[in-house]
Protein backbone atom coordinates (compact mmCIF):
# COMPACT_ATOMS: atom_id res chain seq x y z
CA UNK A 1 0.00 0.00 0.00
CA UNK A 2 1.65 3.36 -1.21
CA UNK A 3 2.24 5.03 2.36
CA UNK A 4 3.48 8.30 3.58
CA UNK A 5 4.25 9.01 7.24
CA UNK A 6 4.06 13.13 8.22
CA UNK A 7 5.61 13.66 11.44
CA UNK A 8 4.26 16.65 13.41
CA UNK A 9 0.88 16.02 12.01
CA UNK A 10 -0.57 17.36 15.20
CA UNK A 11 0.17 21.12 14.07
CA UNK A 12 1.86 23.69 12.09
CA UNK A 13 3.89 22.75 8.74
CA UNK A 14 3.05 19.51 9.65
CA UNK A 15 -0.50 19.23 9.81
CA UNK A 16 -0.73 21.49 6.72
CA UNK A 17 1.27 19.04 5.08
CA UNK A 18 -0.94 16.53 6.07
CA UNK A 19 -3.59 18.27 4.66
CA UNK A 20 -2.37 19.22 1.30
CA UNK A 21 -1.02 15.30 0.39
CA UNK A 22 -4.42 13.93 1.94
CA UNK A 23 -6.43 16.11 -0.58
CA UNK A 24 -3.85 14.94 -2.97
CA UNK A 25 -4.44 11.46 -3.01
CA UNK A 26 -1.32 10.05 -4.24
CA UNK A 27 -1.39 7.95 -0.91
CA UNK A 28 -3.51 5.10 -0.04
CA UNK A 29 -2.39 4.89 3.59
CA UNK A 30 -1.15 8.32 5.88
CA UNK A 31 0.75 7.48 9.38
CA UNK A 32 -0.02 10.44 11.28
CA UNK A 33 2.57 10.87 13.44
CA UNK A 34 2.06 13.65 16.92
CA UNK A 35 2.74 13.92 20.66
CA UNK A 36 -0.83 14.53 20.94
CA UNK A 37 -3.82 12.36 20.08
CA UNK A 38 -6.23 14.98 20.29
CA UNK A 39 -4.32 17.21 18.07
CA UNK A 40 -4.03 14.71 15.57
CA UNK A 41 -7.50 13.81 15.34
CA UNK A 42 -8.21 17.18 15.22
CA UNK A 43 -6.06 17.02 12.00
CA UNK A 44 -7.47 14.03 10.48
CA UNK A 45 -11.18 15.71 11.30
CA UNK A 46 -9.87 18.46 8.97
CA UNK A 47 -9.23 16.09 5.90
CA UNK A 48 -11.77 15.60 2.85
CA UNK A 49 -9.72 11.91 1.79
CA UNK A 50 -10.26 8.66 -0.01
CA UNK A 51 -7.10 7.56 2.09
CA UNK A 52 -6.67 5.59 5.20
CA UNK A 53 -5.69 7.56 7.76
CA UNK A 54 -4.17 5.88 10.80
CA UNK A 55 -2.78 8.22 14.64
CA UNK A 56 0.52 7.49 15.93
CA UNK A 57 0.67 9.21 18.88
CA UNK A 58 4.31 8.84 19.92
CA UNK A 59 6.95 11.55 21.58
CA UNK A 60 9.87 10.93 18.80
CA UNK A 61 12.13 12.16 21.96
CA UNK A 62 12.06 8.23 22.66
CA UNK A 63 14.46 7.53 20.25
CA UNK A 64 14.57 3.73 20.86
CA UNK A 65 10.85 2.55 20.37
CA UNK A 66 11.53 4.18 16.76
CA UNK A 67 12.04 0.95 14.95
CA UNK A 68 9.40 -0.87 16.13
CA UNK A 69 6.86 2.27 15.48
CA UNK A 70 8.54 2.05 11.65
CA UNK A 71 8.02 -1.42 11.63
CA UNK A 72 4.38 -1.78 13.17
CA UNK A 73 3.60 1.15 10.07
CA UNK A 74 5.72 -1.54 7.62
CA UNK A 75 3.65 -4.58 9.16
CA UNK A 76 0.39 -3.36 8.25
CA UNK A 77 1.08 -1.27 4.77
CA UNK A 78 3.39 -2.88 3.28
CA UNK A 79 5.55 -0.48 2.08
CA UNK A 80 6.79 2.78 3.53
CA UNK A 81 6.83 5.01 0.10
CA UNK A 82 7.33 8.25 1.72
CA UNK A 83 8.75 9.86 5.06
CA UNK A 84 8.30 13.77 5.86
CA UNK A 85 10.34 14.60 9.22
CA UNK A 86 8.61 17.57 9.50
CA UNK A 87 8.21 17.46 13.63
CA UNK A 88 10.17 20.08 15.73
CA UNK A 89 11.59 21.93 18.77
CA UNK A 90 13.23 24.80 20.02
CA UNK A 91 14.46 26.39 22.93
CA UNK A 92 15.80 29.63 21.96
CA UNK A 93 18.77 30.60 24.80
CA UNK A 94 22.00 32.93 24.28
CA UNK A 95 25.02 30.85 24.47
CA UNK A 96 25.68 31.06 28.77
CA UNK A 97 22.20 29.72 29.43
CA UNK A 98 21.93 27.02 26.79
CA UNK A 99 22.06 23.87 28.47
CA UNK A 100 23.21 21.11 27.99
CA UNK A 101 19.46 19.48 28.36
CA UNK A 102 17.93 21.81 26.29
CA UNK A 103 20.74 21.24 23.53
CA UNK A 104 20.25 17.51 23.95
CA UNK A 105 16.84 17.27 23.52
CA UNK A 106 16.88 20.29 20.79
CA UNK A 107 18.97 17.19 19.07
CA UNK A 108 16.89 14.58 19.62
CA UNK A 109 13.96 16.07 18.37
CA UNK A 110 14.94 18.21 15.27
CA UNK A 111 18.28 15.70 14.52
CA UNK A 112 18.24 12.47 15.97
CA UNK A 113 14.95 11.30 15.30
CA UNK A 114 14.85 12.31 11.71
CA UNK A 115 18.01 9.88 11.54
CA UNK A 116 15.99 7.21 13.05
CA UNK A 117 13.18 7.26 11.19
CA UNK A 118 15.56 7.56 7.76
CA UNK A 119 17.49 4.57 8.72
CA UNK A 120 14.53 2.58 9.62
CA UNK A 121 12.44 3.53 7.00
CA UNK A 122 15.20 3.19 4.35
CA UNK A 123 15.32 -0.31 5.10
CA UNK A 124 12.47 -1.38 3.82
CA UNK A 125 12.47 1.62 0.88
CA UNK A 126 15.20 -0.30 -0.45
CA UNK A 127 12.82 -3.03 -0.99
CA UNK A 128 10.47 -0.72 -3.16
CA UNK A 129 10.43 -0.94 -6.81
CA UNK A 130 9.42 2.04 -7.55
CA UNK A 131 11.38 4.13 -5.81
CA UNK A 132 10.76 6.49 -2.39
CA UNK A 133 11.37 9.95 -0.96
CA UNK A 134 12.49 11.27 2.39
CA UNK A 135 11.54 15.05 2.98
CA UNK A 136 13.66 16.93 5.82
CA UNK A 137 12.30 20.48 7.20
CA UNK A 138 15.23 22.55 8.15
CA UNK A 139 15.26 26.23 8.61
CA UNK A 140 16.71 29.50 7.19
CA UNK A 141 18.16 29.57 10.85
CA UNK A 142 20.51 26.84 9.80
CA UNK A 143 22.04 28.71 6.89
CA UNK A 144 22.86 31.89 8.79
CA UNK A 145 23.83 33.50 11.87
CA UNK A 146 21.00 33.54 14.68
CA UNK A 147 22.59 34.47 17.64
CA UNK A 148 20.32 33.78 20.73
CA UNK A 149 18.92 30.37 18.85
CA UNK A 150 22.43 28.15 18.94
CA UNK A 151 20.57 24.94 19.45
CA UNK A 152 18.36 25.21 17.02
CA UNK A 153 19.86 26.80 14.39
CA UNK A 154 22.84 24.61 14.75
CA UNK A 155 20.71 21.41 14.48
CA UNK A 156 18.48 22.42 11.80
CA UNK A 157 22.29 22.80 9.71
CA UNK A 158 22.94 19.50 10.80
CA UNK A 159 19.53 18.61 9.06
CA UNK A 160 20.80 20.29 5.79
CA UNK A 161 23.65 18.36 5.89
CA UNK A 162 22.28 15.03 6.62
CA UNK A 163 19.35 15.41 3.73
CA UNK A 164 22.58 16.28 1.17
CA UNK A 165 24.64 13.34 2.45
CA UNK A 166 21.89 10.89 2.32
CA UNK A 167 21.25 11.90 -1.09
CA UNK A 168 23.92 11.09 -2.60
CA UNK A 169 24.34 7.76 -0.47
CA UNK A 170 20.74 6.41 -1.43
CA UNK A 171 20.48 7.21 -4.60
CA UNK A 172 21.38 4.19 -6.07
CA UNK A 173 18.12 2.41 -4.06
CA UNK A 174 15.97 4.88 -5.64
CA UNK A 175 15.40 7.04 -2.31
CA UNK A 176 15.81 11.06 -3.37
CA UNK A 177 16.18 13.25 -0.40
CA UNK A 178 14.40 16.84 0.17
CA UNK A 179 15.65 19.13 1.99
CA UNK A 180 13.57 22.23 2.84
CA UNK A 181 14.63 25.88 5.09
CA UNK A 182 11.37 27.91 5.24
CA UNK A 183 11.85 30.89 6.83
CA UNK A 184 9.50 32.79 8.76
CA UNK A 185 6.46 30.87 8.94
CA UNK A 186 3.56 31.42 11.20
CA UNK A 187 3.73 28.48 13.78
CA UNK A 188 4.13 27.37 17.36
CA UNK A 189 7.36 26.92 17.30
CA UNK A 190 8.32 30.29 15.27
CA UNK A 191 6.29 32.23 18.00
CA UNK A 192 9.05 31.02 20.53
CA UNK A 193 11.41 32.01 18.70
CA UNK A 194 9.68 35.24 17.75
CA UNK A 195 7.16 36.23 20.42
CA UNK A 196 6.04 39.94 19.51
CA UNK A 197 6.21 39.09 15.59
CA UNK A 198 3.18 40.00 13.78
CA UNK A 199 2.54 36.52 12.06
CA UNK A 200 -0.55 37.52 10.03
CA UNK A 201 1.94 39.32 7.92
CA UNK A 202 4.67 36.54 7.06
CA UNK A 203 4.52 32.77 5.18
CA UNK A 204 1.56 30.43 6.75
CA UNK A 205 2.01 26.61 7.05
CA UNK A 206 -0.67 26.23 4.10
CA UNK A 207 2.24 27.49 2.04
CA UNK A 208 4.83 25.57 2.89
CA UNK A 209 2.51 22.44 2.92
CA UNK A 210 1.46 22.92 -0.49
CA UNK A 211 5.22 22.76 -1.85
CA UNK A 212 6.07 19.90 0.68
CA UNK A 213 2.94 18.09 -1.16
CA UNK A 214 4.21 19.31 -4.92
CA UNK A 215 8.24 17.92 -3.67
CA UNK A 216 6.55 14.49 -2.80
CA UNK A 217 4.75 13.71 -5.64
CA UNK A 218 5.53 11.64 -8.46
CA UNK A 219 5.82 13.97 -10.83
CA UNK A 220 8.67 15.88 -9.29
CA UNK A 221 11.95 14.24 -10.09
CA UNK A 222 14.82 17.36 -10.31
CA UNK A 223 14.72 18.92 -7.05
CA UNK A 224 16.04 16.70 -4.26
CA UNK A 225 19.47 16.66 -3.25
CA UNK A 226 19.51 20.39 -2.66
CA UNK A 227 18.36 22.90 0.18
CA UNK A 228 15.29 24.62 -0.99
CA UNK A 229 14.80 27.77 0.92
CA UNK A 230 11.13 29.12 0.70
CA UNK A 231 10.52 32.68 1.74
CA UNK A 232 7.65 34.54 1.72
CA UNK A 233 8.06 38.07 -0.07
CA UNK A 234 6.20 40.79 1.96
CA UNK B 1 20.16 -22.50 -8.27
CA UNK B 2 23.76 -20.92 -8.00
CA UNK B 3 26.19 -20.45 -5.36
CA UNK B 4 28.34 -17.49 -5.46
CA UNK B 5 31.63 -17.78 -4.53
CA UNK B 6 33.09 -14.03 -3.27
CA UNK B 7 36.99 -13.99 -3.27
CA UNK B 8 37.52 -11.02 -0.37
CA UNK B 9 40.64 -12.72 1.07
CA UNK B 10 43.04 -10.03 0.25
CA UNK B 11 44.86 -7.84 3.08
CA UNK B 12 44.93 -4.72 1.19
CA UNK B 13 48.49 -4.65 0.92
CA UNK B 14 48.80 -2.74 -2.59
CA UNK B 15 46.38 0.07 -1.13
CA UNK B 16 48.63 0.59 1.76
CA UNK B 17 45.71 0.62 4.12
CA UNK B 18 45.06 -0.69 7.57
CA UNK B 19 41.82 -2.46 6.63
CA UNK B 20 41.46 -4.80 3.34
CA UNK B 21 40.13 -2.79 0.53
CA UNK B 22 37.25 -4.91 0.53
CA UNK B 23 35.83 -3.26 3.51
CA UNK B 24 37.11 0.43 2.68
CA UNK B 25 34.41 2.80 1.78
CA UNK B 26 33.32 3.51 -1.47
CA UNK B 27 30.37 6.03 -2.23
CA UNK B 28 29.46 5.65 1.70
CA UNK B 29 29.50 2.02 2.05
CA UNK B 30 32.48 -0.52 2.41
CA UNK B 31 33.29 -1.94 -1.25
CA UNK B 32 32.09 -5.87 -0.95
CA UNK B 33 28.90 -4.22 -0.15
CA UNK B 34 28.27 -3.00 -3.37
CA UNK B 35 28.38 -6.34 -5.29
CA UNK B 36 26.58 -8.31 -1.99
CA UNK B 37 23.57 -5.79 -2.10
CA UNK B 38 23.31 -6.12 -5.88
CA UNK B 39 23.30 -10.64 -5.54
CA UNK B 40 20.49 -9.76 -3.25
CA UNK B 41 17.93 -8.87 -6.02
CA UNK B 42 18.79 -12.30 -7.96
CA UNK B 43 16.32 -15.11 -7.86
CA UNK B 44 18.56 -17.73 -9.28
CA UNK B 45 21.74 -17.53 -6.56
CA UNK B 46 20.43 -18.78 -3.12
CA UNK B 47 23.56 -19.36 -1.58
CA UNK B 48 26.82 -16.67 -0.92
CA UNK B 49 30.29 -17.93 0.24
CA UNK B 50 33.06 -14.86 1.20
CA UNK B 51 36.35 -16.17 1.25
CA UNK B 52 38.02 -14.10 4.12
CA UNK B 53 40.59 -13.71 6.11
CA UNK B 54 39.37 -15.09 9.77
CA UNK B 55 40.79 -11.23 11.07
CA UNK B 56 37.77 -9.59 9.00
CA UNK B 57 34.59 -12.66 9.56
CA UNK B 58 33.03 -10.50 12.26
CA UNK B 59 33.30 -7.15 10.98
CA UNK B 60 31.66 -9.12 7.31
CA UNK B 61 29.07 -10.79 9.37
CA UNK B 62 28.24 -6.98 11.06
CA UNK B 63 28.09 -5.62 7.41
CA UNK B 64 25.72 -8.71 6.20
CA UNK B 65 23.32 -7.88 9.49
CA UNK B 66 22.96 -3.90 9.25
CA UNK B 67 22.37 -4.15 5.76
CA UNK B 68 20.01 -6.52 6.22
CA UNK B 69 20.77 -9.23 3.94
CA UNK B 70 18.44 -12.11 3.33
CA UNK B 71 20.74 -14.82 1.37
CA UNK B 72 22.33 -17.81 2.88
CA UNK B 73 25.60 -16.79 4.16
CA UNK B 74 28.86 -19.29 4.77
CA UNK B 75 31.86 -17.19 5.80
CA UNK B 76 35.00 -18.98 5.16
CA UNK B 77 38.52 -18.62 5.84
CA UNK B 78 40.62 -17.79 2.88
CA UNK B 79 43.29 -20.08 1.93
CA UNK B 80 47.25 -18.71 1.33
CA UNK B 81 46.63 -18.39 -2.04
CA UNK B 82 43.95 -16.98 -4.24
CA UNK B 83 43.25 -20.34 -5.90
CA UNK B 84 43.22 -22.03 -2.25
CA UNK B 85 40.30 -19.48 -1.21
CA UNK B 86 38.68 -20.42 -4.26
CA UNK B 87 39.15 -24.11 -3.75
CA UNK B 88 37.89 -23.74 -0.52
CA UNK B 89 35.10 -21.49 -1.49
CA UNK B 90 34.02 -24.17 -4.20
CA UNK B 91 34.25 -27.16 -1.92
CA UNK B 92 31.91 -25.48 0.23
CA UNK B 93 29.51 -24.38 -2.32
CA UNK B 94 26.02 -26.89 -1.76
CA UNK B 95 25.11 -26.09 -6.10
CA UNK B 96 26.29 -27.65 -8.94
CA UNK B 97 25.98 -24.32 -10.69
CA UNK B 98 28.78 -21.81 -9.14
CA UNK B 99 29.76 -18.07 -9.97
CA UNK B 100 33.30 -16.79 -8.80
CA UNK B 101 33.39 -13.46 -8.28
CA UNK B 102 36.23 -10.98 -6.36
CA UNK B 103 34.74 -8.19 -3.98
CA UNK B 104 37.62 -5.96 -5.40
CA UNK B 105 34.95 -5.52 -8.60
CA UNK B 106 32.54 -3.39 -7.02
CA UNK B 107 30.77 -2.21 -10.30
CA UNK B 108 29.63 -5.51 -11.12
CA UNK B 109 26.00 -4.72 -12.22
CA UNK B 110 22.66 -6.98 -11.12
CA UNK B 111 22.47 -7.47 -15.09
CA UNK B 112 25.98 -8.76 -16.16
CA UNK B 113 25.11 -11.47 -13.21
CA UNK B 114 22.15 -12.36 -14.80
CA UNK B 115 23.24 -12.64 -18.13
CA UNK B 116 26.18 -14.87 -16.77
CA UNK B 117 23.34 -17.09 -15.65
CA UNK B 118 21.18 -17.11 -18.45
CA UNK B 119 24.14 -17.75 -21.30
CA UNK B 120 23.83 -21.44 -22.18
CA UNK B 121 27.04 -22.36 -22.14
CA UNK B 122 28.36 -24.21 -19.03
CA UNK B 123 31.75 -22.20 -18.46
CA UNK B 124 31.22 -18.52 -18.96
CA UNK B 125 33.86 -15.84 -18.16
CA UNK B 126 33.61 -12.12 -18.96
CA UNK B 127 36.05 -11.01 -21.12
CA UNK B 128 37.12 -7.35 -22.66
CA UNK B 129 39.48 -6.31 -25.83
CA UNK B 130 42.49 -5.43 -25.09
CA UNK B 131 42.51 -1.99 -26.62
CA UNK B 132 46.18 -1.30 -26.23
CA UNK B 133 50.05 -2.61 -27.92
CA UNK B 134 50.97 -5.82 -25.61
CA UNK B 135 54.92 -6.66 -25.89
CA UNK B 136 56.66 -9.85 -24.90
CA UNK B 137 59.67 -8.76 -22.97
CA UNK B 138 63.26 -10.16 -22.99
CA UNK B 139 65.07 -8.71 -19.49
CA UNK B 140 64.64 -5.15 -20.39
CA UNK B 141 64.44 -5.47 -24.12
CA UNK B 142 61.44 -5.97 -26.10
CA UNK B 143 61.50 -9.10 -27.94
CA UNK B 144 58.13 -9.34 -29.63
CA UNK B 145 54.67 -8.26 -30.11
CA UNK B 146 51.57 -9.86 -29.20
CA UNK B 147 48.62 -10.27 -31.62
CA UNK B 148 45.97 -8.16 -29.78
CA UNK B 149 42.90 -9.52 -31.40
CA UNK B 150 44.19 -13.05 -30.37
CA UNK B 151 43.81 -11.73 -26.57
CA UNK B 152 41.63 -11.19 -23.78
CA UNK B 153 41.43 -9.23 -20.63
CA UNK B 154 40.07 -11.64 -18.10
CA UNK B 155 37.46 -10.35 -15.97
CA UNK B 156 34.83 -11.37 -13.28
CA UNK B 157 32.49 -12.83 -12.52
CA UNK B 158 32.21 -16.34 -13.76
CA UNK B 159 30.49 -19.23 -14.17
CA UNK B 160 31.87 -23.08 -14.19
CA UNK B 161 30.36 -26.60 -12.95
CA UNK B 162 31.51 -27.13 -9.59
CA UNK B 163 32.65 -31.08 -9.98
CA UNK B 164 35.08 -30.06 -13.22
CA UNK B 165 36.27 -27.30 -11.22
CA UNK B 166 37.20 -29.13 -8.18
CA UNK B 167 38.88 -31.53 -9.89
CA UNK B 168 40.99 -29.22 -11.47
CA UNK B 169 41.60 -27.64 -8.20
CA UNK B 170 42.32 -30.53 -6.83
CA UNK B 171 44.79 -31.97 -9.63
CA UNK B 172 46.71 -28.17 -9.59
CA UNK B 173 47.39 -29.19 -6.06
CA UNK B 174 48.98 -32.21 -6.43
CA UNK B 175 51.36 -30.89 -8.91
CA UNK B 176 51.93 -27.66 -7.01
CA UNK B 177 50.35 -25.44 -9.97
CA UNK B 178 48.99 -21.89 -9.40
CA UNK B 179 46.85 -19.97 -11.62
CA UNK B 180 45.91 -16.89 -11.29
CA UNK B 181 42.55 -16.92 -12.33
CA UNK B 182 40.03 -20.26 -12.93
CA UNK B 183 39.23 -19.88 -16.76
CA UNK B 184 42.97 -20.77 -17.07
CA UNK B 185 42.76 -23.72 -14.69
CA UNK B 186 40.13 -25.42 -15.75
CA UNK B 187 41.44 -25.37 -19.55
CA UNK B 188 44.72 -26.44 -18.07
CA UNK B 189 43.74 -29.87 -16.12
CA UNK B 190 40.39 -30.38 -18.08
CA UNK B 191 40.24 -29.52 -22.12
CA UNK B 192 36.71 -27.87 -21.37
CA UNK B 193 35.71 -24.72 -23.73
CA UNK B 194 34.91 -21.40 -21.94
CA UNK B 195 32.93 -19.06 -23.48
CA UNK B 196 33.20 -14.72 -23.23
CA UNK B 197 30.83 -12.50 -22.43
CA UNK B 198 31.63 -9.14 -23.49
CA UNK B 199 32.11 -7.58 -20.58
CA UNK B 200 32.40 -3.69 -19.41
CA UNK B 201 35.58 -1.33 -18.93
CA UNK B 202 33.49 -0.46 -16.08
CA UNK B 203 33.67 -2.96 -14.25
CA UNK B 204 37.16 -2.63 -13.21
CA UNK B 205 39.14 -4.15 -10.36
CA UNK B 206 39.93 -1.56 -7.33
CA UNK B 207 43.56 -2.30 -6.77
CA UNK B 208 45.41 0.93 -6.08
CA UNK B 209 44.06 3.94 -3.89
CA UNK B 210 43.82 5.47 -7.40
CA UNK B 211 41.03 3.07 -8.26
CA UNK B 212 38.98 4.45 -5.41
CA UNK B 213 39.06 7.59 -6.77
CA UNK B 214 37.86 7.08 -10.32
CA UNK B 215 35.59 4.67 -8.66
CA UNK B 216 33.71 7.09 -7.14
CA UNK B 217 32.68 8.52 -10.81
CA UNK B 218 32.14 4.99 -12.25
CA UNK B 219 29.85 4.46 -9.42
CA UNK B 220 27.56 7.76 -9.89
CA UNK B 221 27.66 7.56 -13.66
CA UNK B 222 27.46 4.09 -14.06
CA UNK B 223 25.38 2.35 -10.92
CA UNK B 224 23.20 4.77 -10.00
CA UNK B 225 19.97 4.94 -11.46
CA UNK B 226 21.59 2.23 -14.19
CA UNK B 227 21.03 -0.81 -11.34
Amino acid sequence: MKTCIITGAGSGIGRAAALEIAQAGEFEYLALIGRSEEKLSQTKSMMQTASQVELYAYDLAELEGIPALVQRIYETTGEITCLLNIAGYTDPQPLLTTSLESMRLTYETNVFAPFMLIRECTKYMRLNKAGAKILNVASTAGITPRPGWLSYASSKAAVVSMSQTLSEELAEYGIRVYCISPGRCATALRRKLAPNEDQSKIMQPEDVGHIIRELVSDTEQCLDGQNIVIRKKT
Amino acid sequence: MFSVIILAGGTGSRMHQSVPKQFLALAGKPMILHTLERLERIDEVDEIIVSCHPHYKELLQMHIDAYMLKKAYKIIDGGETRQQSAYLGVKAAKNEDIIIHEAARPFVTTQEFRDLIQCPAKNVTYGLDIPFTVSVRDGDAISGLLERDKLVNIQLPQKFEREPLLRAYEQAEKEGNVFTEDTSLLIHYTGEQVHILKGTPNNVKVTNTVDLIAGEMIYKEYIVGRD
